[in-house]
């Protein structure tokens, strides 16, 4: 295997084992804290390593495995028993990216091997011990002796497969049997558009045809009053089968009138049986090199929804019949096989099951009041409707796409489970003629560095774990598998009561969070100097149609909660346990009033605060935190604010789009969404990151903020005159010019690399487009405080918020108050 | 380079809908990032005082200009500039700026006809006719003066690459094409698609028994 990664830059203790430590350098410096204290080369003792370097040992740490494995844990050196981790407040819990894209990670071409215990199953790995001599390997989690394979017998010290290198803790395999079925892409087109808005739709989906693997198969469905099946044949009139956007069938039904049956059965209107059941889907899902140019015209050709809308009414949609037409027409053709249904929809179903709001214009369609005052009336329903939808597409291992563009509302809060449940996109525009549609649509179909599409399908992941450990659950884009197994907690936390989760669509940001619980009772703690290890198992259909295997495994040191607290608290990634936390907020937000997710919140962080802040009693002065928590507070403090917590001046579609992406994104986004990044631009020295603050809004300051789904370009009061006088056109002020096109600049590479395409703002001092920014930075100076700071150090908020000076002082005198 | 470019969003029907980008910057697996905006500051440490959270360093006095009274910013000689100077390449605002020879049209149905010939005798003719159809509607667009210059100089060189036999980059060629203009060419690329698709699936002995087209596109001075 000609694969080198560098493994570490820094072995602090020699003395260790490397070859049993997958989780590489820094395990070694775990094991400076519990383990080997014979060793002479031991610079780094625990008392006598300073906590900074702790940190940064950490901190690169956590940066090596997130590159190497995809993971990110709250927690990197575990508790040793269920009272400790319980007191830890943040669960051992880790943001886990199945198919982090890994350029240096070519895939081996032949399959794990398993360990033989049939309710163990864990795959080979570097953690595992092996007698070469015997060609025997020790299961790292159930400890079963497994003998080896025969095509292991050469294996030997120097003569290793490439799972028992530390470097491959994660590895992908390919598996060679099975059949390869291409991949299934399904068009459901809303025609109830204006002509505008359906010719630009028209134009995109004629692009993508193009952009499609060529071997793909492609189908389409439209609907508005009425919703037909598009029989796309190579040859000859196209002809489509016409349902009522009313009633509903189930899938056999629907097969039946498609003609999808076996031929036993006679299809409606006189149809001839078709021999073989593929040679029938074939007529409504064909390879797209050979419909491409037949449907191109079908395409060109769609009409408008033809029923006359009378005046004060909205146009009949039968999304909810179109959408399960699709997943029937998969279930039966397709089961089992990578798909992906993609719906485009302008406006809101309005007939028919899962329908979301009446036809009449002046009932408006429901809001976050009308919800809390339990006056929406479609909503129960619909939301059964469509999640019962999404349940059957996932058992199928098919997601579901919604590109909703329309300046109302569109019912993607009963149609979200439609994603949500099946690893599917949600995109949400003003029109599909916007830039903004076109480009997000544009890269579902981006290619990765050895252009193969960056989208996988039909995966299921499985965790494994040491007996000392069992998964409450997980939260994301993902459907419980039902496996039980004593790993498994009753304790749940989002999707739990199993080991094994389905993921139908994923791309490689596509993160799930995990949360675990510690099994040992306090008198009997897990002896230190021991690992509790955790593996990944994931089957997925890659985009190139082969079936594979992604298999991760790590382990983090158990270590005393008593004695060795500090090195616990170094070991705390708050940028994971901030996204882990928040990802547990908005699923409760889910189902429970606002205000208790608030408080909950809020009670987690003074606990922690308690557990780790250094404080005299009642001396809220007295108060800090260490580096390794000194940002997690802040989080809270924007999370509490942010839209995923806070529905106010937002419509429930707006609510459910940012919550489907806070939920799947990867570390990095999902941080970015919580607290905004702002950068500064002056002529002082290059870009710096600044404070979310109103105190860096400055007149001689650009500002670039980043809020995922939002740039902003702010230009300050003195830079937006000198702009106004044209500074920036005279040959002597070049470098004012210059200026004002490096954000441009960085705002550029951060659009291009984004999906969904984030809205863009480019505004200036007194703007009316400002407030995106004044909405999100810390209200630090507010009319209600102006003539205490004296002036020009920033801008005031016109705002009672609370900001984040008078948040930390609560939170200060409540952690260190001996009454709580 | 023509085919690298942004131009602004739709701001009629996309409430800050963002600038468009060309497929060749979308598909441009550019270097690592020029730089890379995660960083955050910590807040200033949890001190009981309640002081104003100052957003970095002071500015140094001196070059400071009046805010209140902005005279001018500092001047190129005063102050250096912040950044070098942005790669050239992204800025080309539109499409437009490119030189101004023309391609000939024939040349290019030249080469297309001949691919068409090589593909009659094994591909099915009701594929071949949909195919000519559509090649007859693209040089109808042309020669009526409704395709762009762009179009006209893409199709050109998608013309040479199938004709040096480059299925790839002819297929990524007509690619860039229907991402970057498809309002112009939706209704005939996909003739053109297919052509690549299909004769690319023939032997080169086919290829070659069919007379070469003829050159004589030189005529456009470089």
């Amino acid at each position: 295997m000609p694969i080198a990664i560098c493994r570490t830059k820094m072995q602090f203790s020699p003395s260790c084992y490397v070859t049993a430590d997958s989780d590489g350098s820094v395990g070694g410096a775990q094991i400076v804290v519990t383990r080997h204290s014979s060793g002479e080369q031991e610079p780094a003792h625990p008392h006598r390593f300073h906590s900074e370097a702790l940190m940064a040992t950490y901190q690169e740490f956590i940066q090596q495995n997130e590159d190497r494995d995809g993971v990110r844990f709250s927690w990197n050196l575990w508790p040793s028993s269920r009272l400790e981790a319980t007191r830890l407040v943040v669960p051992v819990s880790c943001l886990f990216t199945p198919l982090k894209e890994r350029p240096d990670l070519p895939p081996v071409q032949y399959e794990p091997v398993l360990c033989s215990r049939a309710n163990c199953k864990a795959v080979l790995n570097p953690l595992c011990q092996v007698d070469f001599r015997a060609k025997i390997w020790a299961c790292n989690f159930c400890f079963q002796r497994n003998p080896f394979p025969p095509s292991y017998a050469g294996i030997s010290d120097v003569n290793q497969p490439a799972e028992l290198m530390p470097q491959f803790s994660t590895i992908e395999y390919i598996v060679q049997h099975g059949p390869q079925t291409p991949l299934i892409f399904l068009y459901v087109v809303d025609t109830c558009l204006e002509e505008e808005d359906l010719q630009a739709l028209r134009e995109s989906l004629q692009m993508s045809l193009s952009l499609l693997p060529p071997d793909a198969l492609v189908g389409l469905i439209t609907f508005g009053r009425m919703v037909q099946v598009h029989e796309l044949s190579c040859e000859g009139i196209a002809k489509s089968y016409v349902f009522r956007g009313t009633k509903e069938f189930n899938a056999k039904q629907i097969q039946e009138m498609l003609g999808l049956m076996k031929p036993t059965q006679q299809g409606p209107q006189g149809r001839q049986p078709v021999n073989q059941e593929t040679a029938v889907a074939c007529r409504f899902l064909q390879p797209v090199h050979k419909v491409d140019m037949n449907l191109t015209d079908l395409l060109g050709e769609l009409q408008r929804d033809p029923w006359p809308v009378p005046q004060g009414k909205r146009p009949l949609r039968s999304t909810g019949i179109a959408l399960s037409i699709a997943v029937g027409l998969l279930e039966g053709t397709f089961p089992n096989t990578g798909a992906r249904v993609m719906v485009f929809t302008g406006g809101p179903p309005t007939q028919g099951p899962g329908m979301v709001v009446g036809e009449e214009l002046k009932t408006p369609i429901r809001s976050w009041h009308d919800i809390q005052k339990d006056n929406a009336r479609h909503l129960k329903k619909a939301t059964k409707f469509y999640e019962a939808l999404a349940n059957r597409a996932a058992v199928n291992g098919h997601c579901i796409d919604i590109y909703a563009c329309a300046l109302d509302q569109t019912g993607l809060l009963e149609m979200k489970c439609c994603s949500n449940l099946t690893g599917g996109h949600i995109v949400m525009g003003d029109s599909f003629n916007t830039s903004l549609f076109k480009q997000t649509f544009q890269r579902v179909f981006s290619k990765d560095y050895n252009g193969e599409f960056r989208m996988a399908f039909g995966g299921t992941m499985e965790v494994k774990m040491s007996r000392e450990l069992k998964v409450s659950g997980a939260i994301g884009p993902c459907v419980s598998l039902n496996t039980k197994g004593p790993c498994v907690s009753e304790n749940e936390m989002g999707i739990g009561g199993t080991t094994q989760w389905k993921i139908c669509g994923l791309s490689p940001t596509t993160t799930l969070a995990l949360y675990f619980e510690v099994v040992n009772q306090h008198n009997a703690p897990i002896p230190q100097g021991g690992r509790g290890a955790i593996q990944f198992v994931t089957h997925y259909q890659h985009s190139n149609t082969q079936r594979r295997i992604r298999v991760t495994t790590v382990a983090r040191n158990w270590a005393d909660a008593q004695s060795q607290i500090q090195h616990i608290e170094s070991s705390f990634d708050q940028e994971a346990a901030a996204v882990l936390m928040a990802r547990m907020g908005v699923f409760r937000a889910e189902s429970e009033e606002g205000p208790d997710v608030l408080r909950w919140l809020d009670r987690q962080l003074i606990r922690l605060c308690q557990k780790f802040g250094q404080f005299n009693k009642d001396e809220p002065s007295s108060f800090r935190l260490s580096e390794s928590l000194s940002l997690y507070p802040q989080f809270m403090f924007h999370l509490r604010r942010s839209p995923f917590l806070q529905v106010f001046n937002n419509s429930p579609d707006e609510s459910s789009y940012y919550r489907h992406h806070f939920v799947r994104q990867d570390l990095t986004q999902s941080l970015i969404m919580i607290q905004p990044i702002l950068y500064s631009y002056s002529f002082y020295g290059p870009p710096e990151p600044v404070l979310l603050d109103s105190s860096s809004i400055l007149p001689d300051r650009i500002l670039l903020m980043d809020t995922f789904f939002q740039l902003v370009i702010y230009h300050g009061e003195t830079i937006a005159q000198w702009r106004k006088a044209g500074y920036q056109d005279m040959p002597e002020y070049e470098n004012f010019k210059q200026l004002l096109q490096a954000p441009l600049d960085d705002a550029q590479e951060l659009l291009q690399a984004r999906h969904p395409m984030p809205r863009y703002v480019d505004t200036e001092h007194g703007g009316s487009q400002a407030r995106f920014l004044l909405s999100k930075v810390n209200p630090s100076q507010t009319h209600n405080n102006l003539y205490s700071w004296g002036q020009e150090t920033g801008a005031p908020i016109l705002t009672d918020d609370v900001s984040l000076q008078v948040f930390m002082d609560h939170l200060k005198k409540l952690a260190v108050s001996s009454a709580a | 380079m023509e085919d690298l470019y942004v131009k602004p969003g739709n701001q009629e029907r996309g409430w800050n809908d963002p600038p468009q980008f060309s497929y060749g910057l979308q598909t441009a697996q550019g270097g690592p990032k020029r730089n890379l905006l995660n960083k955050r500051v910590p807040p200033p440490q949890l001190q009981g005082s309640q002081s104003p959270v100052p957003g970095g360093a002071p500015p140094p006095k001196v070059l400071s200009t009046p805010p209140l009274n902005p005279l001018a910013p500092p001047p190129c000689a005063v102050v250096t500039p912040p950044l070098p100077c942005p790669a050239p390449t992204q800025h080309a605002d539109s499409p437009s700026a490119q030189s101004e020879c023309e391609p000939n049209v024939d040349d290019i149905i030249g080469v297309l006809g001949w691919a068409l010939t090589a593909c009659r005798e094994s591909v099915k003719k009701q594929v071949c006719d949909d195919v000519e159809r559509r090649l007859k509607i693209f040089e109808e667009v042309w020669r009526a003066g409704k395709l762009s210059l762009p179009v006209k100089k893409r199709m050109s060189s998608l013309a040479e690459e199938m004709k040096s036999r480059n299925w790839e980059r002819a297929d990524e060629i007509h690619r860039a094409l229907i991402v970057d203009y498809v309002n112009e060419v939706s209704q005939w690329m996909v003739g053109v698609k297919r052509l690549i698709a299909e004769t690319r699936n023939l032997s080169a002995d086919k290829l070659d028994q069919i007379q070469s087209p003829v050159h004589s596109s030189e005529a456009c001075p470089e």
